[in-house]
């Protein structure tokens, strides 16, 4: 008897390794009740340095209540359509569990019925792109009720670029070339060095 | 034993001529073991072994078959190194996915050209300089990844790197300096697949040293140059062990080969030649590169392609593609074994058929792949493409030795070449496009090697039969003989150069399967004097 019921709780932990054990969120069903800002210096934004100032809070044309099921506020950085496209590692699909348009967390907290405020410096991992902010609404089992976000619904206004650091460093570059020139120096060696202990043997 | 025919002792009457392909020693009086030499194995006149001792390290013969495919091994490794480390790459130099996949179709592409000129320089320098002088000069290109900023350089490197895949001639070529030739197809094939498994193991190792470094407290853009030093160390590691512990030849004389003549005695123009114009040859390449080909193909986007999809860790990504890759370690010389067990039973048809069915089955389980959706059906789908992808690779090179006896050379470098095309097209084709997903690339790929492995119905031996068709009725044509010496014409013939085509030949006649009976007597051999 335990065979069978083995084989159906495999059978059901194998089924729930696949997305459809999930309940699936869906980005349209949510109701955009947040304002959201970001200001940042005019410019190209340096990552490792500059800093965005981010703003947050319901929006008021909205009915009281309309936040009761409000508990935590996800804010992050959101990659814009033109540095999505040729790369699908950043699409927007509808179904927030598969939704990759927003990999970086900004902030994270408690929702309060007032406006709030972060400072956030742009992390040294963000890639170069164009980004905006959204904020999620999360209830008390995390699920997302709703959203804002500091451009409009096509996502073409109030967009602004970022640059990634590149990664390179001096001290790398210097012990790139002298292994490599390790490797060659040490090759040539050995094959002077034998080429003359046979000419010497041959003499 | 006398020469004229109808003599006693010339007959051929009862002789089976049944000799396996993929042996593991060869015993006198088949080739008589020199005892006059002091060796750890047993070694034949040319000193070279005769006997394969897989966990012996013992100087010359096992201690370069280990030198050999380590080689080869890290010059995969390094060739692989980007692949499971795309998803940080491709955001530190804001790849697209052209970009991506034209990597990918570099990496793979510089060797086809490094390869024909490797056999050159292992003729003039020996094995052992070439092996050396190219995977030390090739590590300087692993190293500069340190300075790549942009998809141009990205690309470049990884073409510069993939030079370094012709650390496959040089294995070959040194094995078969120290292995006598009746078990060099075992020695040669095992040493192949096992440097194959670096694939694998680098998908392992990147996203492993890449963690640690980033624990240390790198940044991710900074983190994954570091992690290069790794295989470029490796490089220079075993590029001073082959320097150090490796010799040309069983008795450590380079000279004595440039002596002896290495060079082949043939003309390079008229092999080629019968290389060229003999159909089989192109069907087996465009086969190669279904087989050999995706599977490089694979190694370099499975990685990111289970990060993407099923929304992995890296390094999880990294030990599931790595499963594909050391797969190798088994399913190589099990291609070779079946297809070496089905001619037994069936002759040169069975290989045919063991090839046939398991580059096609290869092919199903890529399209299986491509459109699981759940990760446990995708990893199962994963493991059953790699063996069938690289036992494929394996029952290749069962069915090669075959074609010619006097290009065989040249077939096996064309094919290995053809491996190499194959996998950048596949790439071009399914992996460098935004038109569909990686899934639906790979569903594609799978369906391509489906309908390319088709051709292998078209080989045809008059002496053997083909898939479809039995062996030539015409008594002239259906003879081994026959088939091994049109490769010579009549001047060279009267030389006499095409005796070792024709003990071949007398070799061969195993391909027969179980049908194998005596050869025919030939006519006129009553002697008189009865």
């Amino acid at each position: 008897m335990a065979a069978p019921r083995l084989l159906l709780g495999f059978l059901v932990v194998l089924a729930c390794f696949s997305e459809t054990c999930f309940a699936a969120i869906s980005f349209s069903s949510l109701r955009r009740t947040l304002v959201v800002t970001a200001s940042h210096p005019q410019r190209l934004l340096k990552a490792g340095e500059d800093k965005i100032i981010v703003t947050w809070g319901l929006n008021q044309t909205f009915p009281a209540g309309t936040d009761s099921a409000y508990k935590t506020i996800k804010v992050q950085l959101c990659y814009a359509p033109i540095s999505q496209v040729d790369r699908a590692w950043r699409k927007t699909v509808d179904n927030l569990s598969k939704d990759k348009t927003c990999q970086f967390k900004i902030v994270k907290g408690p929702y309060t019925t007032t406006n709030q405020t972060s400072e956030w410096t742009i992390e040294r991992d963000v890639p170069t792109a164009t980004y905006f902010v959204r904020a999620y609404a999360l209830d008390a089992k995390d699920n997302e009720v709703a959203y804002g976000q500091n451009t409009d619904a096509k996502k073409t206004t109030n967009l602004f670029e970022i640059q990634a650091i590149t990664g390179r460093h001096v001290s790398l570059d210097i012990a790139s070339v002298c292994f490599s020139a390790f490797s060659i120096v040490a090759l040539m060696g050995f094959f002077l060095a034998e080429k003359r202990k046979g000419s010497k043997a041959q003499q | 034993m006398s020469d004229i025919e109808g003599s006693p002792g010339s007959s051929m009457h009862g002789v089976t001529g049944r000799e396996p392909t993929f042996a593991l020693s060869v015993a006198s009086p088949m080739v008589p073991t020199d005892t006059t030499a002091n060796f750890d194995l047993p070694v034949d006149s040319e000193h070279k072994a005769k006997v394969f001792k897989l966990f012996s390290f013992a100087n010359p013969h096992m201690r370069t078959f280990h030198l050999s495919w380590i080689s080869f091994f890290t010059c995969f490794v390094s060739t692989f190194a980007a692949a499971p480390l795309v998803p940080i790459i491709r955001d530190n130099l804001n790849l697209k996915k052209q970009d991506i996949g034209n990597a990918g179709v570099a990496s793979v592409s510089g060797s086809i050209f490094s390869r024909l000129v490797m056999g050159a320089v292992c003729d003039l320098l020996g094995p052992r300089y070439g092996c050396a002088f190219l995977i030390m000069l090739s590590a300087p290109t692993v190293f500069s990844m340190s300075f790549v900023k942009d998809a141009g350089g990205y690309i470049a490197v990884r073409f510069m790197i993939g030079f370094s895949l012709a650390t496959f001639v040089s294995c070959q070529y040194w094995m078969s300096t120290m292995f006598n030739s009746k078990i060099i197809g075992l020695v040669n094939g095992t040493a192949a697949g096992w440097g194959n498994m670096g694939g694998g193991a680098t998908q392992l190792i990147m996203p492993l040293v890449y963690d640690i470094i980033r624990r240390v407290g790198a940044t991710p853009f900074t983190a994954w140059r570091i992690a290069f030093f790794i295989p470029g160390c490796l490089h220079i590691i075993m590029g001073i062990l082959v320097l150090t512990l490796g010799q040309d030849l069983p008795d450590g004389n380079l000279s004595s080969l440039q002596k002896k003549g290495n060079v082949a005695k043939d003309k390079f123009g008229k092999v080629l030649w019968y290389a060229v114009t003999n159909y089989r040859t192109w069907v087996f390449v465009l086969l190669y590169g279904y087989s050999m080909g995706v599977e490089l193909s694979t190694d370099n986007v499975i990685a990111e392609y289970f990060y993407d999809r099923f929304n992995l860790k890296l390094h999880t990504a990294g030990i599931i593609a790595a499963t594909f890759g050391m797969a190798n370690l088994v399913a190589r010389p099990f291609g070779g074994y079946a297809s070496d067990k089905a001619a037994q039973l069936f002759g040169m048809r069975g290989r045919l058929w063991v090839l046939w069915i398991l580059q096609t089955a290869g092919g199903a389980f890529c399209i299986w792949l491509g459109r699981a959706n759940s990760l446990p059906i995708a990893i199962l789908a994963m493991i059953l493409f790699s063996i069938g992808a690289q036992a494929a690779c394996g029952a290749t090179f069962g069915i090669i030795p075959f074609i010619s006896r006097r290009s065989l050379g040249i077939i096996s470098g064309l094919t290995g070449a053809g491996g190499n095309f194959g996998s950048g097209l596949t790439q071009l084709i399914f992996f460098s496009t935004s038109r569909f997903s990686t899934a639906a690339g790979l569903t594609w790929m799978g369906v391509m090697i489906v309908a390319c492995t088709l051709p292998v119905s078209l080989v045809h031996f008059p002496q053997w039969g083909s898939m479809f068709l039995p062996p030539s009725k015409d008594i002239a044509m259906s003879t081994e003989e026959h088939y091994y010496s049109s490769e010579w014409n009549d001047d060279e013939k009267k030389k006499g150069m095409h005796s070792a085509s024709l003990k071949f030949a007398e070799n061969s006649r195993s391909e027969r399967g179980k049908r194998v009976a005596s050869a025919p007597t030939p006519p006129n051999t009553t002697p008189t004097h009865v």
